[in-house]
């Protein structure tokens, strides 16, 4: 009897740890893939303080490249970036970041003017701007997008980039879908960097 | 006839593995695994490779959980089979004793729509109510074989219970203590799906607060435990305290039912105070497919010693 109960007790015990086995792989097996690391930069934010690779650790960002005049896409980009701004209002750990292409005309004063109309009046979202040259070398070199008729030529990607600064996957930020899939994956970084 | 009893005893323990396989199914997420029934991505074996999968299930490929489900669905159809063999073999021994074929050939009706419900839920994309509905067929189901694979072991020894006397009047007890039984089961995987549901639609809730925000009848589940605890109290008082010899079983099923409720509650309470931990959420659910079966074995033992007596 008592042979019967240790064996019992045993193969319960291995299918607890075997479960459990399964129960991790599972839930790590929605894990996006590491897409690549973003470089060194040194760019400054609406308020005029700098905001560089570093900003990004220690929490989830979702970036984007527009400018203030844009008339074609930007205004949507921005109208989807300001409802997950809202959306995620209570946790301080997902920031969001706009990158202007458009250095020139899109000043500190400028960007803060356009960060105010949105209802930004905190650093949750950050608008930033830097010289053209080195937008443009971000852009093409560290985020792999297109970055040659600047400003007009400009890509309507939503950038989702983990708590180390590594960039996990690309969205189209115009349309509502790939809108819907990115708020899944902010929280699914989100608890797994919490946990 | 020996056949018959070492294959139901078989089909008993491997539907409750399965039991468990589909609990681990659950709580990993995996039910989605394969987006097609019976086949796995079009696949009778899941794919390795995302080049092996049909374009229009690329986005949903998860090579874990495609085979989380599919061993589920393998050893489904395995307890499948042996059920049929079971069945089988029950026919052609004791189809002249009704307490032993009708459990058996319903079980197997039971197992046939079981398959079916599999194919459904794939349909639904996991309808909740259809969940509970798979896991309530699989307890009967489980139910069935152990009371036919009882009653196969009383008529190899008829002179088991045959000493044993217990009170007349607790058949309302069995019934009583099963229909609970099943409803805090049904409770519970409300509470399981309730907070799935408020952890979708709130992702950064920490886990303690997701109870509070699930509403009162996780109470009910609650209190019915404690009613569940009376109860069997109740019952291991008259087969044990009130019985003329009980037997073994009897006796140690008794004690059993005491224990893995005091090991529920403390897994329970785990779940309220410490955090929703999948692993215990599984094993809360099958120690409970236990106690209902323990009771079925409680059931069969006593009528056994009544008919004796009549």
């Amino acid at each position: 009897m008592n042979k019967i109960f240790y064996y019992t007790l045993s193969i319960i015990l291995l299918m607890g740890l075997g479960a459990s086995w399964v129960i991790q792989k599972a839930r790590f097996s929605h894990d996006l893939p590491v897409i690549k690391l973003v470089p060194d930069f040194s760019f400054t934010n609406q308020y005029g303080e700098i905001f560089t690779q570093d900003n990004l650790r220690g929490k989830v960002s979702v970036l984007d490249f527009f400018f203030t005049s844009c008339a074609g896409p930007c205004p949507i980009m921005t109208y989807n970036m300001k409802e997950l701004y809202n959306d995620f209002s209570q946790i301080n750990e997902v920031q969001f970041i706009s990158i202007t292409v458009d250095p020139i005309l899109d000043t500190k004063l400028k960007l803060k003017e356009y960060a105010e109309i949105q209802g930004v009046y905190d650093k949750r979202w950050q608008f930033l701007f830097s010289d053209l040259g080195q937008i443009k070398n971000l852009k093409k070199n560290g985020f792999m997008l297109y970055a040659d008729q600047l400003p007009q030529g400009h890509a309507i990607k939503f950038i989702l980039i983990d708590e180390n600064g590594k960039i996990r996957k690309y969205f189209d930020g115009t349309d509502d879908a790939s809108q819907a899939v990115l708020r899944e994956n902010i929280t699914h970084l989100l608890r797994n960097f919490k946990s | 006839m020996r056949l018959f009893r070492t294959f139901s005893f078989i089909s008993t323990a491997l539907t409750y593995l399965l039991i468990f396989i589909g609990g681990l199914v659950r709580v990993s997420g995996a039910g989605m695994g394969c987006p097609d029934w019976p086949k796995c991505f079009g696949r009778w074996i899941p794919p390795t490779d995302l080049s092996q999968v049909p374009l229009q299930y690329f986005d949903q490929f998860n090579i874990v959980l495609a085979w989380i489900e599919y061993c589920n669905r393998l050893f489904g159809a395995l307890v499948g089979l042996t059920i049929t063999l079971t069945l089988a073999i029950g026919l052609k021994y004791f189809s002249h004793i009704p307490t032993i074929k009708w459990p058996i050939v319903i079980a197997f009706f039971l197992t046939l729509i079981e398959g079916w419900l599999g194919s459904v839920l794939v349909d639904t994309v996991l309808n909740p109510f259809t969940i509970t509905l798979h896991l309530l067929l699989a307890l009967i189901i489980v139910m069935l074989l152990l009371y036919s694979s009882q009653e196969a072991y009383y008529l190899e020894n008829s002179k088991a219970e045959v000493l044993s006397k217990y009170p007349e009047d607790i058949g309302w007890l069995f019934s009583l203590i099963s229909i609970a039984l099943i409803i805090e089961i049904i409770l519970g995987t409300e509470i399981r799906g309730g907070l799935e549901i408020i952890r979708k639609e709130n992702p950064m809730v920490e886990s303690e607060f997701l109870l509070q925000m699930l509403g009162p009848f996780k109470y009910v589940h609650t209190i019915l435990g404690f009613v569940i605890t009376g109860l069997s109290g109740l019952l291991w008082y008259k087969l044990v305290k009130k019985s003329f010899n009980p037997s073994v079983v009897v006796i140690q099923s008794s004690t059993a039912i005491l224990v893995f409720i005091m090991i529920q509650i403390i897994l329970g309470e785990m779940l309220v105070f410490l955090e929703i931990i999948p692993l215990i959420q599984l094993f809360h659910l099958w120690i409970a497919s236990w106690i209902l079966g323990l009771v079925s074995i409680q059931y069969c033992a006593w009528k056994k010693s009544r008919l004796i007596y009549e």
